[in-house]
Formats: structure tokens, C-alpha cells, sequence
């Protein structure tokens, strides 16, 4: 069985589990969404549009500029595979960014959020525009009623899990911040989809800035979003970074051409250097 | 939402109140359910969660300058986004104008003036106050202008456009110097040159919003391209979108051409070749569209039929055939021929090309040939075709001007450039050098970096280290560089986000845009804009200038300009940055626009029966009416100035207005101009006689330039060289293992002009038999992050802390080192792609 069919199989399982029909190209997202009591959150997602990204870096400079990030460190990055032998060469441009996972099959829980020590801390309460609250659990790391993987430096402990963990490697120490716990060490960072720019109503930077428009943001719970529609359309259910891994990853890729797989570059375990953007 | 379009969708959520601001991350509410989020036009601190200070603004990173929008946060610029309500830039901008913000706070800023102590390039300075550097420079220009010679006074700029340009070139009128050069000559020159020939005025935009095919040669035009972001989003609407087709020819597998149906790999110096072939099928198959023959002149009879004018084109392209064609380029025939009948048939479709075209040898006959291309298939200022730029129209205020004199040294050298209408910058030091067509006392240069830019950077710098060639020097840079390095004086400069400029760079809809650059932030130590620097040096020569700052000029200008001053005026540009007549609509097709009689047959007004172009003489430099006849429009010094229209068939048409060379009113594909200085008058190909003249190791140098840099004013900005910091060899694999070379070898570029050390990149996204390294780096001075040195002063920006964070020490090679000056003999155009050399393992 290939990884895809298995990874396919167990989503149908997910839905069965859930009480209802199974239906082809039905996201995890929305199977996610049924199961879950709280309906009143959105689920943010980003799609990545293969056919419209020119690989011109600006997603990767505005993040820098909009969240002060240090040099050695990035929180979005677009790979460069070139595939072929002259003259039938192709080129693939991949942009990277923390996938915001909704976690495995049983708890929702991404590893990065599981592995941390100091989650689940303290009880939070999320309130949505029609004002009604969803209680959630904060950690250093943490997963927010409405999808976003976030961190939250004063509570971390500088313990590194999470950055070791990440199957994706988004993650990395902060040179600036201190883990509140711990000062002697430092901190985690990694993209929060802009999340001050999201709670004031605006995209994240690397959309704002996206001239193909290869990077579109939105809300799956919200069945009109463009999100929604890219997923059922184009049916991105498994169009993931290392679908196999069971992460159900929250950022998906329009990828007519069948190149996610071969144009990504793997971390590899302990590394970081996969994640480091060169513009060629 | 993304279809929505970003403006409405702004107002949306600002005006349904939709926007909830809330407290700060953790504790604070989240947006549910189906609310509209804004695209930008507001940005938050991450920090704090406080809205930060929005500014309208204008982008100069590159020459595109698109309309910004910068937020301020506790008086420093943070982050700089695209202008929500630009017709242009439609709220987007690229990687370099993100990185804009480095220009100011990068740590190696100049940041007061610097007189120099020790030998010329010693690198010893000792930090002055404005007064004396302004004594001083006036104590250098006076004495000029009280002999008579103000013409000794050299000013040569890089990136000078819109107001910087307007009152820079003011001031130089009233003090009466015309000895000023540019850079397009080592940018683009060729390509204006030639659209000068042709259709007249420079700059072509491409209308990728109404196109049905896109060719594009040799430009990486969703990356690098002139008029980058209104451009290439457009394109790629177009392309996926609309699934318009689109082929690219180049020598590399750039982000164009992986974006592209396909990538076809053609030769070097070529794609003229390519483009005739095209136009071979086109005429051969009966695809061409008879209707714009009127319009073109491609004969020598200006009175030809339309049918003798497709017979004669036929005959012209008749012996280069698509096969003739692949065997030069390197392009199958079947493609030519695919592509040739795709575009034709198309209802409309766009030529593309740049500087992989017109940067070479035979560059003009490139350009050329694309300019027939797009002519006989009625692609020419029609919708979804290849057009005459449109940008904004500015008035200003104008000083007390002199009559001008100017040293011969900025056209090349003497004779050897038919038409130089853009300069030949990289010929301006070796005519210094020369000195039999005279030298300049005082050279100043700004926004330009000579030593680096222009081919030969070895003779460069000797040229400018020798004091009795070059006795004086001065500049006003923001950057302790390569040149500024060999100054005498250094004049601290503003950045671009701390001063004032209207500006008016070419829209990609055919509407112009008027939009205003002003300051987020009041210019850091004690720098300043030039344009604020003139007044008070002209106060020291006892000139008077027509506004008292660079502020002072625009605010002017606002109210000079009339839809601007309509529109509220300066305190309108500065509140909404931008402003376009959204009701108006492209002037596609003017050129058929008939002539009245009473223009045409008004007094003073003459037929030039050579070309058929009536004139007003009295405009031009002939002395009386009989004379003008006598020399005729075409040899009339400034005709061009008192051009009416253009007869044919008996009838006047506005036609294809000449600018800078007296061409007539037709798309002149058949050039007169050209003829009379002995070149073939038809668009033709021969092969670059260095490259059929190879030795079997030898290999073809091209240059190119990525997304993330300008020219050579980039480097210093971190997150720029972060991320292209080196630019090692591109090669085919083939061509690397002819040479037993693998990835990541060392090798020596070795020419006749000198030699670099870098290392190759084996690659299958190249033709074999060149190397290509791109611009950008390999700098010797341009801060610590650029070059990895700090300046030999000390700085007064607080130092970067980011800095032990700089996780490169690799910082490229200059290709000039290794790249003659050497110039297109038609239009001055320096020779960056084509350059023979060998290479070998280090």
C-alpha cells in the first residue's frame, strides 16, 4: 500500500469515526471541523498555489521585515529544485512555512505542541466575533482554537523539543528572546501566520506581498472562503508536506504537475539547513 | 477573497467595522466565522499589538519605484508594504522593496560628510561639517564659473529619475554645465535607442492584461524586469489565469522560464535571429495582418503599396529560415514554426525582450527584429500588444537657467557610436583617461558607483586613483563603496525613505500615475538629499534657484500639475500618495489618429518630401525656411522638435511620434538613420565575430540579476544579501565535465580585460558553451554586510546587534573585472552578454 492510499485510508477511518457518509475528496479539515463541538472558531489555512509562484523571494523578505526576524533564522523560505537534464529542464519554486499541523487522528494535538513541556498549562478562553468563548490550554507551545500553532515565549523553558521534533523544521531558538522560564536560554520562534495582523483583520505579510497571488489565506470552517473552494476543487485533501506523517498539515498546495514530493527537500534529523532561503 | 479586489475589499472591512482590534496576543478575541480579512493598508506591532504609523510613499530600490505604503513604529520604519490604492503595484511589492528599510539602518551608513586626509584610496577620512564640505566644493566649481568653463564640472549619475532628476538638472542649467552622463548605456540604452529609431519615444510596457500569447526573449521579467511588479503580476494573471500561452528564450532556466509553458535555450546573440525567422514563417504562411503595413515603412520608398511592402518584407526575411535559425540558436525549426503560427494566429499577442536581446554586440538588430515581429503581426500600441509607455505628466517650478556647455566626453569615443541618444557611460572614464576630447576639473557623481558597474573595473579604478587625470573628486552616497572609497569628498546622502520626490514612472494599464515619495523618517546624523543640497550651494556662487528644498519643489509641483492640483494638491498627495483618473482609457492605436488641416497646413509648417513628415521648422536649429528644406527634416538638427504628422496615401496621421533621432512618423523598420551611417537599414543577424572567431576551450561570459538585488545598491542591506550574498559560475553539466570540472569547483574567469576567482555551479539550466555570473556582489567596499567589511570611520548608527547573527563570509565575485568596455557601435549599449573567455580550474 502506498503512503498516499494508507494516508487515505485513515482519513476515511477519521470520518467513520465521526458518524458520517464518506465522501471522496473530503478534507481533514472539514472532517475535523464536523467532530469538533466548537463550531463558532475559525479554522485558518493556507493554500499554496504551485502554478503561480515565480519564486521571487518577497514573501520571505516581508516576513522578515514584519516580525523583526534575525538574521540565521526564517519563518517562511521557498525552495528551489531544478528537475530534468537540458533541455527538458524544469524548475520548481516551494514555498515553506510552519504547516500550522492540526495534529494526529486522536487529540488534535501536533507533536510540537505535545512535546512541550510546559503545555497544557494554563486554561485560556478564545472568544470569537459572535462573543462566544472556547476554552483552550496554553503551553510555550500551543494550539489555538482557531488552528494557529503558537509560542509563547515566557512560558518556555528553552528545552529545544519543539525545534527537534518539528518533522518540518520551521522551528529555531530565538537570538533575541529569552525562554521566560529559563533566561540562560533562549527562546523558540517560528511563523504565528502574523497572528497580530490576523486579530486586527489583516492577512499575513506573506500574502499581502505575494505578486502571483501563489499564497492564499483564509478560513476552511467558512465553506465560501477561497480556501474552501481551492481545497474541494483542486482536492487538496493530500496535498501536504509529508501527508504520510499524519500531521494534517494546514498549508496546501495547488500542484497540478505532481512535483511537491520530488521538489522538497527533507530536513534532515538535528538540521536546520533545509530551511534557509537562497534566491537564484 | 483573494478574487476580490484588494482595494474594495480594504474599505470593506475598514468602513463594516468587521476589523476588531483587540488586546494583546494570548488573551485577546479572534476573528470567526466568514469575516473578510483586509489584504494590508494597516500593519500592528507583533510586539506590542499597537497599530503603527502608516505613511504613503514611493519605492527607488530599482527604477519600477513602486508606490509604497511604510508603517512607523516608535519613530523608526519597520516594514514597507504596497501601496493599496496603486493602479500600478495594486498593493504588492518585491523582495528589494521589503528590504528597503536596511538602506536606512544599516550600520555602515555615511551619516556626515568626509574630507579625505591621507592618499587618494588610503582609506583615511576625517569627519567635516556641511559648511566647510560646501565651501569646499564651491571653492572647486567657482573658479569654473568665473572662467567661463563651467562644462568642467562633470555630474554623472546612476539612479537619478522624476524630481531628483528634474532639480538636479536645474541646478546644473543655471550654472551652465551640460557635461552630465547617466548609466542606461549599462543598463538598457540599447533598447530605448532603438525604440527611438522605431517608434519613437523609450520604454515599451507590455499588455499582459488583455494579451492572448506571450513570447519573451531574454528577460526575466517576472523577477528583475524595469517595470517589475506592475509587469509581472499582471503576466501571471495572464498566464494562469487566462491560460494565456507563454515561451521563453533564454540561455539560463530563469524563475521566467520555469513559470513559462516552456523554456526554449537559444544561443547567445541570437533571439534577432530567431525573431526573423518568425517573422519568415509569418510572411511565407500569409499570417501577417495587412492593416499595420500602412503604418510601417519598410522599404526605402516612403510611397510604397501595402502589397510592395509585403513583398519586400517577404524578400528581406526571406533567407532566414527556421532552419538557418536553429542552426545558429540552438531553437528546433519545428518551434520556430510552432511558435511563429501560435503567435500570428492569436488574436493579439506580446513581444517581450530585454537586455538578453539588446545588451550585446548585434543588440540593436535584436531589438529590431522584435520591433518587425510585433509590427507585422498588428501588435504594436493595439490591446494585448507590445506599447508605448505611458506615465504621469509633472510640472515644476524652473530656475534662471544659462546657456549650457558641455565636454564631448559622455557619447564614447569621438565617431565611434551612430546614435549614443542614452549616453555611453562606460565609456566616460576611458574618454577621461584619453583626454583628447577634454577633462572635467570637478567629477561628482551620485546614486552610481563607477568603479563596480561599468565593464573593465580595474582601469576604472586607475583611472579615477590618477589625480592629474582626475584631479577632483566628489559624490554624495549613503554607502562607503568602491568608488566613494577614491573621493576626495564625501557628502552624506538621505536615503530615498527620507526625502520628498513627486514621481512617474510608467504605468503597466496605459493610464498614468501621478504618486509622491515623502519621508517616514527625518533623515538620520547629517544627511541630506542633494536636492536640498543645491539651494544652499547655489546661495555660494550667487545663483538663484526657483525653490528653497527639495520639499519646497514638489509642494510646487502639486500645484503646478493640473489633475494633481484638482485633486487637493500637495496635502492631497501627501495624505493618499497616489492618484490616477480611473474613468480614463488606453490610447490604443493613436498613431491612426488623422491630423487636422489647420495643424498641418498652419504657417511655418513644411513637407519633407524624403519622409513625408510635415515639421515646423522653426523649432528645430534651421535659420530660415529654405534651409530647413534644403537639409531636409532627416539631417535638421531638433526636427524632431516641431514634428506634426505623417503623410501617407495622401492623408496626415499622428503616426509614431519621433523623441531624440528625427526619424519620421512611421514604424521605422526600415531606417534611414541607420542606412546613412552604413548600417544594413533592414533588421538583419550576423553573428558576433568574436564568437565565430572561438578557440575550442573558450566559453561565452553572460551576466544576469536575481530577485533580491539591484544593480550594485543593495549589498549593504542584510536581508537582501541573506539571501544572495554569491554568485558562483553557472554551467552546463556537459560543458563542466568537458573541463573536468564538478559543483562547487574553483575556478579563474580569465579575459583580456583581467581575471576573477570564483567557484562554478553545475547545472542542467543552462546552454552549454557559456558561463554566467550574475551582478550584485563580489564587493570590496559596501558594509559589513555587503563585503564583510566595516567602514575604515566609525559610524554613528547605533551598531547592529543583528550582526553576530550574519551567518555568510562568502560575498561573491565583480564579472567586471573580467568584461571589457565594449559598446553596441549603433547605440552605445554596453556588451553584457557576450563577452569570450576562458576558464579554468582554480
Amino acid at each position: 500500500m502506498s503512503t498516499m492510499e494508507r494516508t487515505k485510508v485513515g482519513r476515511r477511518e477519521v470520518l467513520k469515526g465521526a458518524g458520517l457518509a464518506v465522501v471522496a475528496a473530503v478534507t481533514v479539515s472539514e472532517a475535523v471541523a464536523a467532530q469538533a463541538p466548537k463550531r463558532d472558531a475559525p479554522r485558518w489555512a493556507m493554500v499554496m498555489d504551485l502554478r503561480r509562484c515565480v519564486g521571487c523571494s518577497a514573501c520571505t523578505v516581508a516576513c522578515k521585515a514584519e516580525n523583526g526576524v534575525a538574521l540565521g533564522r526564517f519563518r517562511t523560505v521557498v525552495q528551489r529544485k531544478m528537475m530534468g537534464t537540458f533541455p527538458d529542464v524544469t524548475k520548481v519554486n516551494l514555498p515553506l512555512m510552519c504547516n500550522h499541523c492540526e495534529g494526529n487522528e486522536k487529540d488534535k494535538i501536533p507533536i510540537c505542541v505535545k512535546i512541550c513541556p510546559q503545555y497544557p498549562g494554563k486554561r485560556r478562553s478564545f472568544k470569537g466575533p459572535d462573543g462566544k468563548k472556547i476554552r483552550y490550554r496554553d503551553g510555550a507551545t500551543y494550539k489555538r482554537p482557531d488552528g494557529l500553532i503558537l509560542v509563547d515565549n515566557t512560558q518556555c523553558i528553552g528545552c529545544g523539543k519543539c525545534i527537534d521534533e518539528c518533522p518540518y523544521g520551521v522551528r529555531s531558538f530565538h537570538p533575541f528572546v529569552k525562554a521566560g522560564m529559563k533566561p540562560e536560554l533562549q527562546g523558540v520562534e517560528k511563523c504565528d501566520m502574523c497572528v497580530h495582523r490576523l486579530d486586527n483583520g489583516v492577512e499575513p505579510a506573506c500574502v499581502n506581498t505575494c505578486q502571483g497571488k501563489a499564497r492564499i489565506f483564509g478560513d476552511l470552517n467558512d465553506p465560501n472562503s477561497k480556501v474552501s473552494q481551492l481545497v474541494k476543487e483542486h482536492n487538496l485533501a493530500d496535498n501536504v508536506l509529508l501527508s504520510e506523517e499524519g500531521t494534517y498539515p494546514q498549508v496546501y498546495y495547488i500542484d497540478p504537475n505532481n512535483v511537491l514530493k520530488a521538489a522538497y527537500t527533507k530536513r534532515t534529523k538535528g538540521k536546520l539547513d533545509h530551511y534557509v532561503e537562497m534566491v537564484d | 477573497m483573494q478574487s476580490l479586489n484588494r482595494r474594495s475589499f480594504m474599505k470593506l472591512a475598514t468602513a463594516s467595522g468587521a476589523v476588531l482590534a483587540t488586546g494583546a496576543i494570548g488573551s485577546k478575541a479572534a476573528l470567526a466565522g466568514s469575516v473578510k480579512l483586509a489584504a494590508g493598508g494597516r500593519d500592528f506591532s507583533p510586539a506590542t499589538g499597537k497599530e503603527r504609523k502608516r505613511i504613503a510613499s514611493a519605492c527607488w530600490q530599482c527604477v519600477t519605484r513602486d508606490s509604497i505604503v511604510g508603517y512607523v513604529e516608535d519613530g523608526r520604519l519597520v516594514k514597507i508594504e504596497g501601496h493599496p490604492d496603486s493602479v500600478r503595484t495594486k498593493g504588492v511589492v518585491c523582495a528589494r522593496a521589503h528590504g528597503g528599510i536596511n538602506q536606512v539602518y544599516f550600520p555602515d551608513r555615511i551619516l556626515y560628510p568626509l574630507k579625505r586626509v591621507g592618499k587618494r584610496g588610503e582609506h583615511k577620512w576625517k569627519r567635516i561639517g556641511w559648511d566647510e564640505a560646501l565651501d569646499e566644493i564651491a571653492a572647486h566649481i567657482k573658479p569654473l564659473l568665473d572662467a567661463g568653463t563651467p562644462e568642467k564640472f562633470m555630474f554623472h549619475y546612476g539612479r537619478m529619475k522624476s524630481s531628483s532628476s528634474k532639480v538636479t538638472k536645474d541646478f546644473l542649467s543655471a550654472f551652465g554645465t551640460k557635461t552630465i552622463a547617466g548609466h542606461t548605456s549599462i543598463c538598457e540604452g540599447g533598447k530605448w535607442t532603438t525604440q527611438e529609431l522605431t517608434w519613437g519615444g523609450h520604454y515599451d510596457n507590455w499588455d499582459f492584461e488583455n494579451t492572448d500569447y506571450i513570447l519573451v526573449f531574454g528577460s526575466n521579467v517576472t523577477n528583475t524586469h524595469t517595470n517589475h511588479i506592475p509587469s509581472s503580476q499582471r503576466l501571471i494573471d495572464a498566464h494562469v489565469d487566462r491560460k494565456v500561452p507563454m515561451y521563453v528564450f533564454d540561455v539560463r532556466l530563469t524563475n521566467t522560464a520555469a513559470f513559462a509553458d516552456a523554456w526554449l535555450p537559444i544561443n547567445v546573440g541570437t533571439d534577432g535571429l530567431v525573431a526573423l525567422a518568425m517573422c519568415n514563417v509569418i510572411m511565407n504562411e500569409g499570417l501577417y495582418k495587412k492593416d499595420f503595413f500602412k503604418f510601417m515603412k519598410v522599404t526605402a520608398d516612403r510611397n510604397a503599396s501595402v502589397d510592395e511592402k509585403i513583398a519586400a518584407v517577404k524578400a528581406r526575411v526571406a533567407k532566414f529560415t527556421p532552419e538557418v535559425a536553429s542552426k545558429e540558436s540552438g531553437v528546433p525549426a519545428d518551434k520556430i514554426r510552432d511558435l511563429a503560427r501560435g503567435f500570428a494566429k492569436a488574436k493579439s499577442g506580446v513581444v517581450v525582450s530585454y537586455r538578453g536581446v539588446a545588451a550585446g554586440l548585434n543588440g540593436c538588430d535584436g531589438e529590431r527584429s522584435m520591433m518587425l515581429l510585433a509590427g507585422i503581426t498588428d501588435n504594436i500600441n493595439s490591446p494585448g500588444g507590445r506599447c508605448q509607455g505611458v506615465g504621469a505628466k509633472w510640472k515644476g517650478p524652473k530656475s534662471k537657467h544659462v546657456k549650457t556647455k558641455a565636454l564631448k566626453i559622455t557619447k564614447g569615443f569621438k565617431g565611434t557610436i551612430a546614435y549614443p541618444s542614452h549616453g555611453v557611460c562606460q565609456e566616460v572614464l576611458p574618454v577621461i583617461k584619453d583626454g583628447s576630447q577634454g577633462r572635467p576639473d570637478v567629477y561628482m557623481w551620485y546614486c552610481y558607483n563607477p568603479v563596480y558597474c561599468n565593464g573593465d573595473s580595474n582601469g576604472n579604478r586607475a583611472t579615477m586613483m590618477d589625480e592629474s587625470i582626475m584631479p577632483y573628486l566628489v559624490t554624495s552616497n549613503i554607502v562607503y563603496d568602491e568608488s566613494s572609497a577614491l573621493a576626495d569628498l564625501i557628502i552624506p546622502d538621505a536615503t530615498y525613505l527620507e526625502r520628498w520626490d513627486w514621481e512617474d514612472m510608467v504605468s503597466p494599464t496605459q493610464i498614468g500615475e501621478h504618486y509622491l515619495r515623502q519621508p517616514f523618517v527625518e533623515p538620520l546624523g547629517e544627511s541630506r538629499d542633494l536636492g536640498d543640497v543645491w539651494p544652499d550651494l547655489a546661495k555660494r556662487l550667487g545663483i538663484e534657484l526657483a525653490y528653497s528644498s527639495k520639499m519646497d519643489y514638489v509642494q510646487q509641483s502639486c500645484e503646478m500639475t493640473k489633475p494633481v492640483k484638482a485633486a487637493g494638491g500637495f496635502a492631497y498627495m501627501k495624505e493618499h500618495g497616489v492618484l490616477y483618473d480611473k474613468n480614463a482609457k488606453p490610447d490604443f492605436y493613436g498613431y491612426k489618429k488623422k491630423v487636422s488641416p489647420d495643424k498641418y497646413k498652419a504657417d511655418g509648417v513644411i513637407l519633407d518630401e524624403a519622409t513625408g513628415v510635415y515639421w515646423k521648422w522653426k523649432k528645430s536649429k534651421a535659420k530660415s525656411a529654405e534651409e530647413a528644406i534644403k537639409t531636409g527634416y532627416m539631417k535638421t538638427k531638433n526636427a524632431v522638435k516641431g514634428y506634426v504628422g505623417q503623410e501617407i496615401d495622401g492623408e496626415v496621421y499622428k503616426g509614431f511620434k519621433p523623441d531624440k533621432l528625427n526619424k519620421s512618423g512611421f514604424l521605422e523598420i526600415y531606417s534611414d538613420l541607420l542606412e546613412v551611417k552604413k548600417f544594413n537599414p533592414f533588421p538583419t543577424y550576423e553573428k558576433i565575430p568574436e564568437h565565430a572567431a572561438m578557440a575550442a576551450d573558450d566559453l561565452i561570459l553572460t551576466t544576469f540579476k536575481v530577485a533580491a538585488h539591484t544593480h550594485s545598491r543593495t549589498s549593504h542591506c542584510k536581508w537582501l544579501s541573506e539571501i544572495y550574498h554569491d554568485n558562483p559560475g553557472w554551467m552546463n553539466t556537459k560543458t563542466a565535465t568537458e573541463r573536468g570540472l564538478k559543483d562547487g569547483d574553483k575556478i579563474k574567469v580569465k579575459s583580456g580585460t583581467g581575471e576573477v576567482t570564483t567557484t562554478v555551479r553545475v547545472t542542467e539550466g543552462i546552454i552549454p558553451g557559456i558561463i554566467a555570473i550574475s551582478f550584485h556582489v563580489g564587493r570590496e567596499f559596501s558594509g559589513r554586510y555587503g563585503s564583510g567589511k566595516a567602514d575604515p570611520f566609525p559610524g554613528v548608527v547605533a551598531d547592529d546587534p543583528d550582526f553576530k547573527n550574519k551567518a555568510w563570509d562568502r560575498h561573491g565575485v565583480n564579472p567586471n573585472y573580467v568584461i571589457p568596455n565594449s559598446s553596441d557601435p549603433i547605440t552605445g549599449q554596453q556588451r553584457w552578454m557576450d563577452t569570450v573567455v576562458k576558464v579554468v580550474k582554480a
